[in-house]
C-alpha cells in the first residue's frame, strides 16, 4: 500500500525531471539526422534554469488567468502522469481516480488556459496560435476520443493499466488491425497535439506560421520557464501513454521491489529513446502542412481510428 | 477455424493495411503517389495469398502470389511509366470533385456497407480467412469506384479500376483459393492489357487535348 | 468443328491485316473471313436447331440454342459491318493514312472474335474474359475518328464497362464458391443449373445481383447507360452497327444465362428484378428520346430501349414470352446495324450527326434517305417489320400470364418511343433544307451492303424461314421457357 503510493510519487518525480532531457535529446537527433551537429541534450535544463533566474515582466493590462496559466499547463501533465502506467505494469495507489477520459480532460485543461492566456495578452501573435490550436485541438477531438472507445471496448475497461494487458496476450494481439491502425491514428495525433511536423514546426521562429509556441511568446522569466518544462512534460506524458498503454507494457516494472521500479526508468526511457527516433525520421522526411491541409490530415486520422472501431466491432 | 492465430492476425493486418491503400488512393493529391500506393496494394494482395497458402498448404496461392507480383508491381507500373508520359506523373489534382476530408468521411460509410453486403455471406458459408478478406475485398472494390467517381484525372482513375479489380482478388484468394488455373492465368492476363489499354488512351488523350484531366471532359451531353 | 472453325479465321485475317502486306488487302481479307464465318455460324445455328446442342471439344467450346442465334447474329453483323466498313473506313480513314487503316481492320477482327467466343466457351471463367476483352480491343475502335468527343467517350466506355464487369466478376467468383459448396466442381452453365438447388440462398442471391449490375453497365440497363450514347455514337457508323446490334445482345445472353440458374433455386425470383430494371431502361430511353440532337446518339438510346424490352419479356416468362425475347433480339440486330449504316451513309453526304442540321435529305441524298427511313421504321417498332411482331408477340405473352400493369406501361412506353423516332426521322428526311446540299457520292461498298442488310430487314417480319423459327424456339427453351 505505502509502496503504491511511493512509487506513484516517483513515477511523477520521473516524468518531471526527464521530460526537459526528451526534449533536447529529441533536438539533438534531429540536427544530427540533417547533417549538423545540434545543441547538448541538456540544453533544455540549462534553458530552464537560465529562465528561472530572470526577471518577470508581466503586462498590467493582462489579469490572473495570465499569471496562473504558466502553473496550470504545469500540473496538467503532473495530474495525468499519475494515472497513467510509466513504471509499472500494475495499477498504482491514484489510478483509479481517472481513467483515459478524464486524463484527456486534464490535459485539455492545461491547453485551454494556455490559450486564454494568449488571448489575454494584447500581443497579435498570441490570439492567432490561439485559435489555430483551438482548430487543431477540436479536429483532434473525434479522433482521441474514437481511440480511446475502441481501446476501451476491447480491454472492457478505461483504466490504461488493465488496458495495456490486451495487446500482448496472446502475441497475435499485437497483429490485430484495430490494434496497428490504432497506433497509426494515436501518431498522427501525437504528431498535431504536440505540434511536431507535419503540422507545425517546433524549431521555427517565424510567429505567424506558429501554431503552438506563439502561446508562449509573451512569458518572460520563471512563467517562461514554467511554460517551456510545461510543454515538455505534456509530449512525455503523450508518449508514455502510447507506448505504455498503445503499443507494448515491454520494460515496465512486473513486480513490487524498488529495484525492479526503479530498473524500469533507463528501460522506459530507452523505450522513449527508439520512439524519438522514429518521431525524427518522420519530422525530418515530411514536409510543414499548408494550415488548411491540417484538417485532411486529422480526417484521415479519424477515418483510420474509424476504420479500427469497425474492424474491432466486426470481430476481425 | 484459425489453424494459426497469428497467421490470421497477419492476414487481418494485411487486409487493414490493404484498405488504406485504397484510402491513400481515394485521399492522395499527386498522381505518383497514387501510383506507388498501388504497387503496395498490390504487394499486399500478394503477402496474403502467401499468408493464405503458407495456413492451408495450397501450393496454388503461392503461384497466384507470383503471377500478381510480376504483373501488378511489376508489369504494370513499367507499362503505365512508358504509355504515359513522364510529364503526366509530375501533376497534382488541385480542384476535386468532393474535397478530402468529405471524401475520406463517405470512404467510411463505404467501409461499413462492405461490411453489411458481406456479412450474410460469411453467416452462409464458413471458409478459413473469408472472414477478412471478404470484407475487405468488398470495401477496396467500393472504395476503388468510389475513386472513379471523384477524381478528375485519368492516371487516378485508372487505378481505382485497378483497386478495384485488388479487391475482387482479395476477396477470391479467400473465397475461391482452387480456381482453375487456366481462369487464373487468363485473369493475370487482363489486368496489364487493361493497363494497356487505358495507358495508351491516356496517351492520346493527352497528345490530342493536352490535358489528362478526364473529368473535365463533359462536352457529350443533351442540352 | 465448325466452333473451331468460326474461332480461327478472324484470328488470321486479324494478324494479315496487320501485316505489312495487309495494307491494301485488309478489307477485302477481312470481308472474306466474316464470310466464312456466317457461313459457318448458319451451319451451327441449323444444327442447334435440329440437336439442340453442338459440340466441338466437350470441355471448351459448346453451344446451344440461345448461344447458336447470338452466334448467328454476331456472325451476320460482322459480316455486313465489314462490307460496309470497307468503302466507309476507306472514306475516313483518308486522315490517318492506311497504317490507321491497317489497325482498324486488325482490331475489327479480333472484336468479332472476343464477341464470337462469349457464346461458344463453356468455362464461365473464360466467358467472363472474353466480354472483358470485348471491351478492351474496341476501345480504339470507338476513338477511331480521333476527336475530343470519340476519345472521351471511348474513356468513359472503357471505364464504367470494366468496372462493371470487375464488379461481375466478383459476382461470378461467388457463384463458383457456391457450387463448390454445392459440390459441384466444373465451372460451366450447365454446372451452375446442376449446383443450384443446393446452393445456399445467401450466396446466389448476392452473385446474381452483382453479375446484374455489373454486366448490366455493359448492356446499358439504366441507371448504369451513362457511356452508352457517347460510345456508340462517337464510333465510326460500321462500328456502332457491332456494338449497339450484337455487342449489347451478347452480353445480355450471359445476363439471360442466369435466369435458368436462379429459377431452379428454390425460394428465389429473378423475374421482378428483370422486369424493373427493363421497365426503367425502356422508360429513361423514351424520356430521353425527346431531347436527343445526335441521330447516332438517338439510335443509341433505341438500343438501350430494345434491351429492357427483351429484358422484360424474358422477365414475364413462360415459353411465349422468351420466344419473343428472342425473336426481338434478332429483329433488334437486324434492324439496328442497318440504322446505322444508314446513318454513316448520312453522315458521309451531310458532314455531320446533329439533327437540326440534317433536313431534307430526300433531295440531297435520295439513298440515305430511304435507308434512314426504312431504318427507322423497322427499329422504332412499325408493322410490318421484325420489332414489331416480337413486341406484339410479348405484350400478347404478357397479358396471357396476367401481368396487365407491366404490358400496359410497356405499351404505353414503345408507342411514345416509336412517335419521337418518328418524329426525329420524318423531320429528317423531309422538310425543308434550309442550304442547299451537295450531292455525295457513296462508296459503293455501302451500297452494297445496304442492300444486302435490307433483304432480312424486309423478310423476317413477315416470314420467319422454318429453321430460324426452330433456332429461336430452341433458345427459348434454353432461357427456360
Amino acid at each position: 500500500m505505502i509502496e503504491r503510493i511511493v512509487y506513484n510519487i516517483i513515477q511523477v518525480a520521473v516524468v518531471v525531471a526527464f521530460a526537459p532531457l526528451v526534449e533536447g535529446v529529441t533536438s539533438r537527433l534531429k540536427e544530427i539526422l540533417q547533417s549538423k551537429r545540434g545543441p547538448s541534450i541538456f540544453q533544455p535544463y540549462r534553458d530552464i534554469w537560465k529562465l528561472l533566474h530572470k526577471d518577470e515582466i508581466v503586462s498590467e493590462q493582462s489579469s490572473w488567468i495570465f499569471r496562473a496559466a504558466p502553473y496550470v499547463a504545469f500540473a496538467a501533465p503532473v495530474f495525468v502522469a499519475l494515472l497513467i502506467p510509466v513504471l509499472t505494469r500494475y495499477p498504482l495507489f491514484f489510478a483509479f481516480m481517472g481513467d483515459m477520459l478524464g486524463g484527456g480532460f486534464v490535459l485539455a485543461l492545461g491547453g485551454f488556459f494556455s490559450s486564454l492566456a494568449a488571448v489575454d495578452t494584447a500581443n497579435p501573435y498570441g490570439p492567432m496560435g490561439a485559435s489555430r490550436t483551438r482548430m487543431v485541438g477540436f479536429l483532434a477531438e473525434p479522433v482521441f476520443i474514437v481511440v480511446f472507445l475502441t481501446v476501451s471496448f476491447v480491454a472492457g475497461s478505461t483504466i490504461p493499466y488493465i488496458v495495456q494487458t490486451r495487446w500482448v496476450t496472446p502475441i497475435a494481439n499485437f497483429f490485430e488491425p484495430a490494434h496497428v491502425l490504432l497506433m497509426i491514428a494515436f501518431l498522427m495525433l501525437i504528431l498535431a497535439e504536440d505540434g511536431r511536423i507535419p503540422v507545425d514546426s517546433p524549431s521555427g521562429q517565424f510567429e505567424l506560421a506558429m501554431i503552438d509556441r506563439s502561446k508562449s511568446l509573451e512569458y518572460s522569466g520563471r512563467g517562461a520557464a514554467v511554460m517551456k518544462w510545461a510543454g515538455a512534460m505534456k509530449f512525455f506524458v503523450l508518449i508514455c501513454i502510447f507506448l505504455n498503454v498503445l503499443v507494448t507494457p515491454w520494460g515496465l516494472a512486473q513486480g513490487m521491489g524498488v529495484g525492479e521500479v526503479l530498473l524500469a526508468i533507463p528501460l522506459v526511457l530507452f523505450k522513449i529513446f527508439c520512439f524519438v527516433l522514429v518521431l525524427v525520421y518522420i519530422e525530418s522526411s515530411l514536409a510543414k502542412l499548408r494550415l488548411f491541409r491540417i484538417t485532411e490530415f486529422l480526417g484521415a486520422a479519424f477515418v483510420i481510428s474509424v476504420i479500427a472501431m469497425i474492424t474491432q466491432l466486426s470481430e476481425i | 477455424m484459425n489453424s494459426s492465430p497469428v497467421l490470421f492476425a497477419l492476414d487481418a493486418l494485411t487486409g487493414a493495411l490493404f484498405l488504406l491503400t485504397a484510402l491513400g488512393v481515394v485521399a492522395t493529391r499527386q498522381v505518383l503517389a497514387s501510383l506507388q500506393l498501388f504497387i503496395l496494394q498490390s504487394l499486399l494482395l500478394a503477402l496474403s495469398a502467401v499468408l493464405l497458402g503458407n495456413a492451408q498448404g495450397s501450393i496454388h496461392l503461392f503461384a497466384v502470389a507470383a503471377i500478381t507480383i510480376a504483373t501488378k508491381t511489376l508489369l504494370i507500373p513499367w507499362l503505365l511509366r512508358h504509355t504515359v508520359s513522364a510529364e503526366v506523373y509530375r501533376t497534382r489534382e488541385i480542384e476535386r470533385v468532393l474535397n478530402i476530408p468529405s471524401s475520406l468521411l463517405i470512404a467510411a460509410v463505404l467501409i461499413v456497407l462492405a461490411y453489411v453486403v458481406a456479412n450474410p455471406l460469411l453467416g452462409a458459408v464458413e471458409v478459413p480467412f473469408a472472414q477478412v478478406n471478404l470484407p475487405f475485398g468488398i470495401a477496396a472494390m467500393f472504395l476503388g469506384a468510389f475513386t472513379i467517381a471523384v477524381r478528375r484525372e485519368a492516371v487516378p482513375q485508372l487505378l481505382g479500376l485497378l483497386a478495384v479489380e485488388n479487391g475482387v482478388f482479395f476477396a477470391g484468394v479467400a473465397i475461391v483459393p482452387n480456381l482453375p488455373v487456366i481462369a487464373e492465368l487468363a485473369a493475370a492476363v487482363d489486368v496489364p492489357v487493361i493497363a494497356l489499354v487505358l495507358g495508351m488512351l491516356t496517351r492520346r488523350i493527352h497528345a490530342r487535348l493536352g490535358t489528362t484531366s478526364v473529368g473535365d471532359l463533359a462536352s457529350l451531353r443533351e442540352h | 468443328m465448325e466452333l473451331i472453325g468460326i474461332v480461327v479465321a478472324p484470328v488470321l485475317a486479324g494478324g494479315f491485316s496487320l501485316l505489312p502486306v495487309g495494307r491494301r488487302f485488309a478489307a477485302p481479307v477481312t470481308v472474306l473471313a466474316t464470310a466464312g464465318v456466317l457461313g459457318l455460324a448458319v451451319a451451327v445455328a441449323m444444327q442447334a436447331a435440329r440437336t439442340g446442342r453442338v459440340e466441338a471439344s466437350g470441355e471448351w467450346l459448346t453451344c446451344d440454342g440461345l448461344g447458336a442465334l447470338v452466334l448467328l447474329l454476331v456472325a451476320f453483323v460482322g459480316f455486313t459491318a465489314a462490307l460496309f466498313s470497307w468503302g466507309y473506313i476507306a472514306e475516313r480513314g483518308k486522315r490517318g493514312g492506311p497504317r490507321n487503316v491497317q489497325h482498324y481492320y486488325g482490331l475489327y477482327n479480333l472484336f468479332v472474335l472476343s464477341m464470337l467466343l462469349v457464346p461458344l466457351l463453356a468455362n464461365v471463367a473464360l466467358m467472363w474474359i472474353a466480354v472483358e476483352l470485348t471491351t478492351l480491343l474496341s476501345a480504339f475502335l470507338v476513338g477511331f475518328e480521333d476527336t475530343p468527343e470519340a476519345l472521351e467517350a471511348a474513356w468513359k466506355y472503357v471505364i464504367l464497362t470494366t468496372l462493371g464487369a470487375v464488379l461481375a466478376l466478383l459476382g461470378f467468383l461467388i457463384l463458383y464458391w457456391g457450387s463448390r459448396v454445392a459440390g459441384v466442381e466444373a465451372f460451366t452453365w450447365a454446372g451452375l443449373i446442376e449446383a443450384a438447388p443446393r446452393m445456399p440462398p445467401a450466396l446466389l442471391w448476392p452473385a446474381f445481383l452483382f453479375i446484374l449490375v455489373g454486366f448490366g453497365t455493359k448492356v446499358g440497363l439504366v441507371p448504369m447507360h451513362t457511356w452508352l450514347p457517347d460510345a456508340h455514337s462517337q464510333a465510326p457508323a460500321s462500328i456502332c452497327a457491332l456494338l449497339s446490334g450484337v455487342e449489347t445482345t451478347t452480353v445480355l445472353y450471359v445476363i439471360l444465362r442466369l435466369l435458368p440458374v436462379v429459377d431452379v433455386a428454390p425460394g428465389l425470383d429473378a423475374r421482378p428484378w428483370f422486369i424493373g430494371f427493363g421497365l426503367l431502361s425502356v422508360a429513361i430511353a423514351t424520356l430521353l428520346f425527346i431531347h436527343v440532337r445526335d441521330f447516332k446518339r438517338m439510335f443509341a438510346f433505341s438500343t438501350v430501349e430494345h434491351m429492357g424490352i427483351i429484358l422484360v419479356a424474358a422477365g414475364l416468362g413462360g415459353a411465349d414470352a422468351h420466344l419473343g425475347a428472342a425473336y426481338q433480339m434478332t429483329g433488334h440486330a437486324i434492324a439496328k446495324s442497318f440504322c446505322f449504316f444508314a446513318a454513316g451513309v448520312t453522315v458521309l453526304g451531310v458532314g455531320t450527326q446533329d439533327i437540326a442540321a440534317v433536313r431534307g435529305l430526300v433531295r440531297s441524298s435520295p439513298l440515305a434517305a430511304i435507308a434512314l427511313l426504312a431504318g427507322g421504321f423497322a427499329i422504332a417498332g412499325a408493322p410490318p417489320f421484325a420489332v414489331f411482331m416480337s413486341e406484339f408477340v410479348i405484350l400478347k405473352a404478357g397479358l396471357a400470364s396476367g401481368q396487365y400493369l407491366v404490358v400496359g406501361l410497356l405499351a404505353v412506353l414503345v408507342v411514345i418511343a416509336f412517335c419521337a423516332v418518328m418524329l426525329h426521322v420524318n423531320r429528317m428526311v423531309f422538310g425543308v433544307a434550309e442550304q442547299e446540299m451537295a450531292a455525295v457520292t457513296v462508296p459503293r461498298s455501302c451500297k452494297v451492303t445496304l442492300a444486302l442488310a435490307a433483304i432480312p430487314l424486309l423478310i423476317i417480319g413477315i416470314y420467319v424461314p422454318a429453321p430460324l423459327y426452330d433456332l429461336l424456339k430452341a433458345a427459348a427453351s434454353a432461357m427456360g421457357g
